[in-house]
């Protein structure tokens, strides 16, 4: 099933394709479009300015969900047809070993658990090394951390990992003073140093694992596709281990095969770039890849947050191809645990795909990538017009009960009975197009959730990697019922970070208190919820009033809001999402038949995590204690350091004063700043070390008679597994 | 605090016979004591032998400063002559190599934890014998680096044209945000007009 690359760069086959694909979207929404306005017409025989505004948000909406139908239905056709010949993947022929060229795998980080970061570089390392493929990759580390605790831990971690595994020379870290510009300054930061050193970079998360053999695949289809600026692999999420995160590693592992063919079926050279587990040609990327501000100030404009879109259209745009590998085998990240974190990564996100607003009229982007921004956008956008959709179908259910009477339709059933009509959001309609339109939505919605379970239960080795036949069925029903409670409150969270970034506002979070490490606690849960149960409950009472049966139509959206308290802890809790896998429910290929890499991953930071923590009084500070404290982390710390120019005498006072407040009365007497500051001067640190060590303990804050009298007795190494 | 050191030739007589601090109290110099032996397991000499030769002959040279000034805290006295010890050990390390003098411990310490040199040679750290010329060999050979040599490159923020509307809405918007208070009446404006279309249909 091999082609050639000049095969795979056929542009009427693409065009074709693209024709069929857009066709069909423009096919199902003229057809729903029609339907909607014809219920409106028949009613009272004209369109009100009401009905014109819902109808234009309903083609919007359904427009959007037609999109994401025909994608999965194209995919479902490929995959019954055997699969694409057309993918990246295939340009390389099986048991082929291509030329690999100088590579870096740069991975940014700010302020990640440590321990997590370097075990999982480490497994990616030695996969690598097991390929034999090793010699053409170097590991970048890349921080933007800026925390005291964090930035030791993490040089620490760096040097006994590059120890264990031979990595000098291979794994290099590198740390940001000023943080410009988040992850994609970071990066471009790199490729200024050290970008012409290497033909290609992988960019990976900091919750990213790639196996060896992807990463040598990927390098490998770049050298042999020279046309080709990025190639994207579809990391699969993994390591969840609460209800929700294991729902959205199923529903993600289920359902995405479908999405994915059908997304290369009609992007083909034209994809997008995600921002991580991805090739990147460097060259062109330094060329073409700067990215400008945007008009106006942050959250909406300036600086672009979600650079990676942009980056592929302007790839793309400079006329280097950009590919999906849907089907690379060993790419994984990992998902956030519960329906808050969610809805804090979403809150980035909105933020970054709002501000692509301003590109899609862009000069010289190509329309798919006109259309990635656009459906960036509106995987945000949508909400608040679903939301406005759905208040403007209860203002026209108001108006009709008033124009009909209460007893009009006061039965759903009982309407259908006497007067041969049904309801859609309250109102009297023509029984057939209306259950038409609204099974036509519910079959837009669901259709690619059981397209995939039928796939799946096709293969009885496929159906298996899932816990069997009859629990992936039960699985995937449980995943619908839970997603349908969980849309409404998403829909109310994307809603509201949509206004609050038109309005230039952040959005401010619960800081939460966790009990022991088991998800969502009640208080976070209730602050965070309260505004959804008022709207539902309010919401819920003013549809009962216009209507019982409005009410009761609208119930599934309501009971979402109503009860979005017990759901958001319910799936955050650790206990439910272990024993679901107990029962075998919402189990992934992943977890039944774990792959090497996160097996070992496992391990390791099960290792980690057995180590004894550190006192609580001193864990606030325990980097910078380390730094100061211990020979060997402030030697490694102060030979990372610059060294310095001849400073000011004011600089010269300045840290002097620092460093006796930092001793005489602890950290605690220090500002995250101050701390940072001496972390930053070389000087300090030697000194406040041969100080610290000098002074007796009369002339020494308690907590620092405490860290020397305990520093021993604890373990002497940070919190990861590096002394195995 | 900067303290004088004595010279080196003093680390000759490790052991002294009998030796009882002349000067200070008992508790100043088991603090002393405790200190230095908290030092030298900060540094993982986990050698019980090892750590109590080199204790005692860093205590007696501090006890022969502490009688000439006994206004000086013995535990400080320890850790200058502690310090000494190092910088004279790590000296004849890299002797012959370009370390600054103020980063030799730094560099010492780093060279001692890549070669695990307080584990692979337990007796040799801080001993004043010969050197295994093996671990000084390894100890000069061993240096971390950070990144590889820089290779710039001159990745600057290429301007994209918005097209016409959208740069016409961008400066717009610029405008806007130099006079919030027209950012605040069109908003307020917006909210008023869609109440008084939900009051028109309702009626």
């Amino acid at each position: 099933m091999t082609i050639t690359p000049h095969e795979l760069n056929a542009p009427r086959k693409i065009a074709r394709r693209r024709r069929v694909f857009f066709t069909l979207v423009f096919m199902i929404t003229g057809a729903a479009t029609w339907l909607m306005a014809d219920l409106f017409w028949r009613f009272d025989g004209r369109l009100t300015p009401l009905e014109c505004a819902m109808l234009v948000l309903f083609v919007i909406l359904f427009a959007q969900i037609a999109l994401g139908f025909v994608t999965a239905l194209t995919g479902f056709v490929i995959s019954i047809r055997g699969g694409d010949r057309r993918q990246i993947a295939n340009t390389i022929a099986p048991g082929e070993s291509p030329q690999l060229a100088g590579t870096a795998v740069v991975m940014p980080v700010f302020n990640e658990d440590v321990s997590r970061v370097f075990e999982g570089l480490r497994v990616v390392f030695r996969s690598l090394q097991e390929t034999g493929r090793l010699e053409h990759f170097d590991f970048f580390i890349l921080s933007d951390s800026n925390q005291p605790n964090q930035l030791v831990q993490e040089e620490v971690a760096w040097v006994e990992l590059c120890k264990q595994v031979g990595g000098f020379g291979k794994i290099f870290y590198r740390k940001r003073r000023q943080q410009i510009n988040k992850k994609a300054g970071n990066v471009a930061d790199f490729l200024r140093r050290w970008g012409r050193k290497y033909r290609y970079m992988v960019v990976l998360d900091a919750d990213s694992i790639m196996s060896g053999d992807a990463l040598v695949k990927l390098v490998a289809m770049m050298e042999k596709n020279p046309g080709v600026g990025i190639i994207q692999t579809a990391p699969r999420l993994v390591n969840g281990e609460t209800l929700y995160a294991r729902l959205q590693q199923f529903a993600n592992r289920l359902y995405s095969p479908l999405f994915l063919a059908g997304l290369n079926f009609w992007q083909q050279d034209t994809g997008n770039y995600w921002g991580h587990n991805a090739v990147i040609r460097v060259q062109p990327f330094i060329e073409h890849c700067g990215l400008p501000e945007l008009p106006g100030h942050e959250p909406f404009g300036g600086r672009i947050l979600s650079h990676d879109f942009v980056e592929a259209a302007l790839m793309r745009k400079a006329g280097w191809q950009v590919w999906l590998a849907g089907d690379i085998e060993g790419t994984y990240e990992e998902g956030p645990p519960t329906l808050i974190d969610s809805a804090k990564r979403d809150r980035r996100w909105c933020q970054g795909n709002m501000q692509h607003s301003w590109l899609l009229l862009a000069k010289g982007f190509r329309p798919v990538n006109r259309l990635h921004l656009l459906m960036g956008v509106m995987a945000y956008v949508s909400s608040p017009l679903w939301l406005l959709f759905m208040m403007l179908g209860t203002v026209y259910a108001f108006g009709v009960a008033n124009s009909h009477g209460r007893a009009v339709g006061e039965s759903f059933a009982g309407a259908l009975a006497t007067h041969g009509d049904a309801s859609v959001f309250g109102m009297p309609m023509q029984a057939t197009e209306a259950l038409t339109l609204f099974l036509l939505t519910m079959v837009m919605l669901f259709a690619s959730k059981f397209m995939s379970v039928f796939l799946t239960l096709k293969n009885r080795d496929a159906a298996e990697s899932f816990g069997g036949r009859k629990n992936l069925v039960a699985s995937t029903l449980l995943e619908v019922a839970l997603s349908v409670f969980l849309a409404p409150v998403n829909m109310l969270f994307h809603s509201k970070f949509v206004v609050y970034t038109l309005l230039g506002k952040g959005v401010s979070w619960v800081t939460q208190k966790r009990g022991g490490d088991d998800g969502t606690d009640w208080r976070e849960a209730i602050i965070t919820h309260a505004p959804h149960i008022a709207f539902g409950l309010a919401w819920g009472a003013l549809a009962f009033y216009i209507r019982p049966v409005f009410f009761w139509w609208l119930s599934p959206v309501l009971a979402g809001m109503v009860f979005s308290i017990p759901i958001s802890i319910g799936l955050g809790k650790l206990r439910f999402g272990r024993a679901a896998a107990e029962a075998g429910l919402i189990l992934t290929p992943e977890e039944t038949r774990p792959p090497y890499e996160l097996r070992r991953l496992r391990l390791n930071l099960e290792e980690c995590y057995k180590q004894m923590r550190p006192l609580d009084v001193l864990r606030a500070d325990y980097g910078l204690l380390q730094a100061v404290l211990d020979p060997y982390v402030n030697a490694v710390h102060v030979s990372m350091l610059r060294q310095k120019e001849t400073s000011s005498e004011e600089a010269r006072e300045y840290f002097a004063h620092l460093r006796d407040r930092l001793l005489l009365d602890g950290p605690g007497a220090l500002a995250q700043k101050e701390k940072m500051s001496l972390l930053h001067d070389a000087e300090s640190m030697i000194w406040l070390h041969r100080e610290l060590w000098r002074r007796p303990a009369r002339d020494l804050a308690e907590w620092w008679r405490l860290a020397v009298r305990q520093y021993n007795v604890l373990t002497t190494t940070p919190v990861t597994a590096l002394y195995r | 605090m900067e303290l004088p050191v004595e010279s080196g030739d003093a680390m000759n007589d490790l052991l002294p016979e009998g030796f009882r601090p002349r000067t200070g109290s008992i508790e100043a110099w088991n603090a002393a004591y405790a200190r230095v032996e908290d030092y030298l397991r900060a540094h993982r000499i986990h050698s019980r032998l090892h750590q109590s030769r080199l204790i005692q002959a860093i205590l007696e040279h501090a006890a022969k400063r502490h009688e000439r000034n006994p206004s000086l805290d013995p535990t400080t006295l320890a850790a200058v002559e502690t310090e000494a010890w190092m910088d004279r050990w790590f000296g004849a390390v890299f002797a012959g190599c370009d370390v600054p003098g103020e980063r030799l411990a730094a560099t010492g310490r780093v060279a001692l934890l890549l070669t695990n040199g307080a584990t692979k040679w337990p007796y040799s750290f801080l001993d004043t014998g010969e050197i295994p010329e093996e671990f000084a060999r390894t100890m000069r050979e061993s240096s971390i680096t950070a990144g590889p040599n820089m290779a710039v490159s001159n990745m600057v923020p290429r301007p994209i044209d918005l097209g016409v509307i959208t740069g016409a809405a961008g400066e717009t918007l610029e405008r806007m945000e130099r006079w919030p208070v027209l950012k605040t009446c069109a908003l307020w404006i917006f909210f008023a007009a869609v109440f008084a279309g939900i009051f028109l249909f309702t009626r």
